[in-house]
């Protein structure tokens, strides 16, 4: 057997999983009942925006606080629009209204960058909060709207299609000539300009495509919200966290970010529930030692790990 | 690159797995009745759960367990009750997860309520889906009333500004022959909905509102808004807002002498911590309440339960006494059901009456009738916060124009 | 008309005493020791509530307080910077990623402080009235505490502009601020100036904290709402330049009561807005190079 068939033969059982694990956690709904849907839904709506944030922040070095306000922008565009038009189209409309912030955003900050950029989209957030509150009061006259309510498997399915779609786009991304520009920004962003990489475009665009996800999951999430205002929705928690997740569990991979979520806001959860008293402190040791000791995310830590165990084997054999 | 994604994939799973597997349902043996609250333990929105209703449901909890329980009569002996408490980090979507966790995963007997009235919005329909009853503390508002036919489940303890707060200022004021108002409002609900209500019922005591403005939370300078309220020489100064804007307004206002013949606060007057806070020249400033001690003997017995022996900031007129008799309701109604079925206590708060520390109390459609409130407006008096209004209920006279502010105490 | 113009003009420097010296600190941190503290916020909440329990139980005068508080949170962060942050730039490759690092470490330290102080203080309301008097100026009046905490304002600015600019320390942190590399080679000891810094700006948090608990209620979760004012006022001063936040906190302060006079509803829209203008137009602050 040469080694491409041995390639093709290892692919084949990949893809046997990973079709495995999709039909699992699509029939899930199915066979576990009640609260392991809700919990899943929270776990994906992290998932979502924590690899979201990496497909931009991760390759480009850019770190954006402002999943918030296109989370956010999701959240309102499902409490303006949901009740009115078919929730496909809502949620469409979600990440459409955050890509176009995006666009808006990215293209007015070029110049920004490390810290600067990072300060100006947390301050963007607050503005978008601020401003949608005096709109409010002053032109409205409410504060808060009530969202339609759906079912929990619904927007499992909702989030589940979303979560599947951004993997596959960014899996297309970064294995295509556009991830390699895109990284090549991320590492030396004057050099990739020479190379006659469309530097603009690319960082632009990639913040547009990341924005629309984080749209999209919001105006899923507005409906498991039931009521909502301008600070329940622009909450910085959503700028926050994806970014902890992220270094948490290591921004080299595409799995890092993925597990990040789904282990810190699992144990958040136990958190909150079993140690409610003290929860912050907990959580707060953990993210500080992680920054501390996992330099590359968990992930990197694990591969580490592996990897000396692997020549340990070496040399034994 | 794909071997990756897969291992990704299945370590995501492994922890999804992991999670499901750790939520196995367990059940509880009928020997207590669990009680489970999403509350605001850290966040911003602590500091209102931690001075409403915790201090309450610890005493009255702690009371009836020392009681033996709730007397339910399905299982012919009295169940002590048990807390199951989470910290929903004063985030909606948080509250909303824990809050299906409680009824789903937990199968707690009963639902206690979340802290702030955007919680009590969004946490209504999720209790009322699953038929659980529930009575809540912190928050109501005007727009509640629309709501609650749709949530038969769903009962406010808490009275607000047309149930009847506003309505009874209104009259004590005109009655005293106020002519003008400036108002000064939180922009957030609660602002907007006092505003709202001051706008309609003040004109029909014949007070013009001559000043009205809102100021967005966060906000730190309160010179400029006094300053403009003394310029327009109104009788009547409201700020309606929470302990962020009230306090620093009442300092402004001594600072820069601004003496209108009624200042009247949101939550922050109500409390303890407004006096501890000004000492004697909180006199005469007006704020919303419910009950005071010299009232009846079941008014002073709750206050010695609720504050003998504790520092004054803890004292709250306005709440405390309404989350109380709520949980009065909730343990008279289970013991004439005779059962835990949410169906049957149901029916019986919505048409029996009982009684609690206010009096007769009910709830009629879904509220706690206004004639069980035994007060809606307070004032401070000698450093007590008395009830002014309505007259019916009055601990002492409404002073009308108020003392000028003194100087404030020295230590 | 212009007495009212001057009237307003003059709040807002009351006011901008108060948020030059909620910034100071932070712009300490961040342009010296490149730490963007999160967690600022937390410390000003720490002198706030050492300023409270010591007027309310042991009558101590605010203004005494700063000189018990300010030591002890100095050396709260200068042991935080010797352990915390110095093993976070050791394993640092480069200055970003120490930046980026040290943010969301500030960030884990928030949580573990309001924890902390959430389970000593409890979360409730806590608020003292101080010198809640006016003062009058040329017929106008003005609240003392404001005045107080605009004198001390400029007071402890001074001392340490000046501290800065001719003392031997206060010269080896200039020179750290510019280029930590070449201060390292011309003999100063790099990781001691940086953790001063760190413990400086501990200490400006809690005179801020203790001056402004005279004028506002105090809370243990009131941190982030600091620490967001520090950033817009730093962002203005220039994200380096110690004057220039001092300079940024004015600004604001005018701005703000001008626009809170015209339309309160607008005045933190109008933070926001200045800020992210600021940022566009000239990213680099007010004064920063």
């Amino acid at each position: 057997m040469d080694i491409t068939t041995l390639k093709s033969k290892k692919s084949l059982i990949w893809w046997t999983v990973i079709f495995t694990i999709f039909i699992l956690l699509i029939f899930l709904p199915f066979y576990t009942q009640g609260y392991a849907v809700v919990l899943l839904i929270s776990i994906l709506v992290y998932v979502i925006l924590t690899l979201s944030w990496v497909m931009f922040s991760g390759s480009t070095g850019y770190m954006s606080l402002a999943p918030a306000a296109f989370f956010g922008v999701g959240i309102y565009t499902s409490a303006l629009i949901g009740k009115v038009f078919p929730f496909p189209i809502t949620v469409l409309v979600g990440g459409m209204a955050s890509f176009i912030l995006a666009i808006l955003v990215g293209a007015l900050t070029l110049r920004l960058k490390g810290i600067y950029f990072a300060i100006f989209t947390f301050g963007l957030v607050m503005l978008i909060a601020y401003s949608l509150l005096f709109f409010e009061i002053q032109v409205t006259g409410t504060r808060g709207r009530f969202v339609i309510v759906m079912d929990y498997n619904t927007i499992y399915f909702y989030m589940l299609g979303i979560f599947m779609l951004l993997l596959l786009t960014t899996y297309l991304i970064k294995n295509s000539k556009y991830g390699l520009a895109l990284r090549s920004i991320g590492q030396e962003e004057d050099a990739a300009a020479h190379t006659g990489v469309n530097v603009v475009g690319v960082k632009v665009m990639t913040f547009a495509i990341s924005a629309f996800f984080m749209g999209a999951v919001g105006s899923v999430m507005a409906t498991k919200l039931t009521y909502i205002d301008p600070f329940i929705a622009f909450s910085t928690t959503y700028s926050f966290m994806p970014v902890a997740m992220a270094i948490f569990g290591g921004t080299g991979s595409l799995y890092g970010p993925i597990i990040g979520a789904a282990i810190l806001t699992y144990l958040e959860e136990i958190l909150i529930t079993k140690f409610a008293e003290v929860y912050m402190l907990i959580f707060g040791a953990i993210l500080v030692a992680a920054i501390l000791y996992l330099p590359d995310g968990l992930v990197g830590f694990i591969q580490k790990i592996w990897r000396r165990l692997m020549e340990r084997n070496h040399v034994d054999t | 690159m794909k071997n990756k994604v897969f291992t990704g994939l299945i370590m995501f799973v492994v922890v999804v797995l992991l999670a499901v597997g750790f939520y196995t349902t367990n059940t509880f043996a009928k020997d207590k009745i669990v009680v489970g609250m999403a509350r605001p333990l850290s966040g911003p929105m602590a500091t209102i759960g931690d001075s409403a209703f915790k201090p309450i449901y610890d005493t009255w909890t702690d009371e009836v367990n020392a009681q033996g329980g709730i007397y339910v009569k399905e299982y012919g002996k009295k169940l002590p009750i048990e807390l199951l408490i989470y910290d929903d980090k004063g985030d909606l979507g948080t509250m909303t997860r824990l809050t299906e966790k409680l009824i789903v995963k937990d199968k707690v007997d009963f639902l206690w309520p979340s802290c702030g009235t955007a919680f009590v919005f969004a946490q209504a329909p999720i209790a009322n889906k699953h038929g659980y009853v529930l009575i809540t503390a912190e928050g109501g508002a005007t727009h509640v009333k629309d709501m609650l036919p749709s949530l038969p489940y769903v009962f406010v303890s808490l009275s607000f500004s047309d149930w009847y707060q506003i309505p009874v200022l209104a009259e004590l004021l005109g009655e005293k022959g106020a002519k003008t108002a400036y108002i000064t409002f939180r922009a957030d609900l609660f602002g907007i909905e006092y505003s709202g209500v001051a706008g309609i019922e003040f004109p029909k005591h014949g007070i013009e509102i001559i000043g009205l403005n809102s100021v967005p939370p966060e906000t730190k300078d309160f010179a400029p808004i006094i300053k403009k309220a003394k310029a327009s020489g109104a009788d009547v100064f409201c700020a309606f807002g929470y302990p962020d804007l009230v306090l620093p307004a009442t300092g402004t206002s001594m600072a820069l002498d601004y003496n209108p013949k009624a200042w009247i606060g949101g939550p922050a007057v109500n409390f303890g911590f407004y006096h501890t806070t000004f000492g004697p020249a909180a006199e005469g400033v007006l704020g919303f309440t419910t009950f005071a001690c010299s009232q009846s003997k079941a008014a002073q017995t709750l206050c010695d339960k609720l504050y003998k022996g504790k520092p004054e900031e803890i004292n709250d007129w306005w709440g405390h006494p309404l989350y109380w008799a709520g949980l009065e309701c909730w343990k008279q109604a289970i013991e004439k059901a005779g059962t835990l079925d949410q169906k049957v206590i149901r029916e019986v708060l919505a048409t029996e009456k009982f009684n609690t520390v206010l009096g007769p109390t009910w709830f009629e459609n879904g509220l706690m009738a206004k004639e069980c409130h035994t007060g809606e407006i307070g004032q401070w008096q000698k450093g007590i916060f008395e009830v002014v209004g309505p007259t019916k209920n009055a601990t002492a006279k409404f002073v009308y124009p108020k003392s000028i502010w003194p100087a404030p105490p020295k230590k | 008309m212009i007495t009212t113009f001057l009237d307003i003009v003059i709040s807002g420097l009351l006011m901008g005493g108060i948020y030059a010296l909620i910034a100071v600190g932070l712009s300490l941190q961040y342009g010296v020791a490149r730490v963007l503290n999160i967690s600022h916020g937390e410390f000003i909440m720490i002198g706030a509530f050492g300023t409270y329990i010591l007027y309310k139980t042991a009558g101590v005068n605010p203004i005494l307080t700063l000189a018990i508080c300010g030591p002890v949170l100095f050396l709260i962060g200068f042991f935080l910077y010797k352990t915390l942050f110095k093993i976070l730039l050791a394993f640092s490759d480069s200055a970003e990623i120490f930046e980026g690092k040290s943010l969301l470490a500030s960030f884990g330290l928030l949580f573990i402080i309001q924890n902390i102080a959430i389970l000593i203080w409890g979360a409730d309301i806590k608020s003292y009235s101080f010198l809640n008097i006016g003062v009058d100026l040329g017929g106008a009046l003005f609240p003392a505490n404001r005045m107080v905490t605009l004198l001390f304002a400029v007071v402890i600015s001074m001392t340490f502009y000046l501290f800065l600019a001719f003392t031997r320390m206060g010269k080896a942190i200039r020179a750290a601020a510019q280029n930590p590399r070449i201060a390292g080679l011309m003999g100063v000891n790099i990781n001691q100036v940086l953790a001063l810094c760190f413990g400086f700006g501990a200490l400006m948090a809690s005179f801020a904290g203790g001056l402004l608990s005279m004028c506002y209620p105090i809370t243990t979760t009131m941190g982030m709402e600091y620490t967001v004012i520090a950033i817009i006022v730093v962002v203005l001063g220039g994200l380096d330049s110690i004057v220039g936040s001092f300079i940024g906190g004015f600004l604001l302060g005018i701005v703000g009561s001008i626009v809170t006079y015209i339309e309160p509803g607008l005045a933190l829209v109008a933070y926001y807005a200045i800020f992210i203008i600021l940022l566009l137009v000239r990213p680099t602050g007010i004064l920063g190079k």
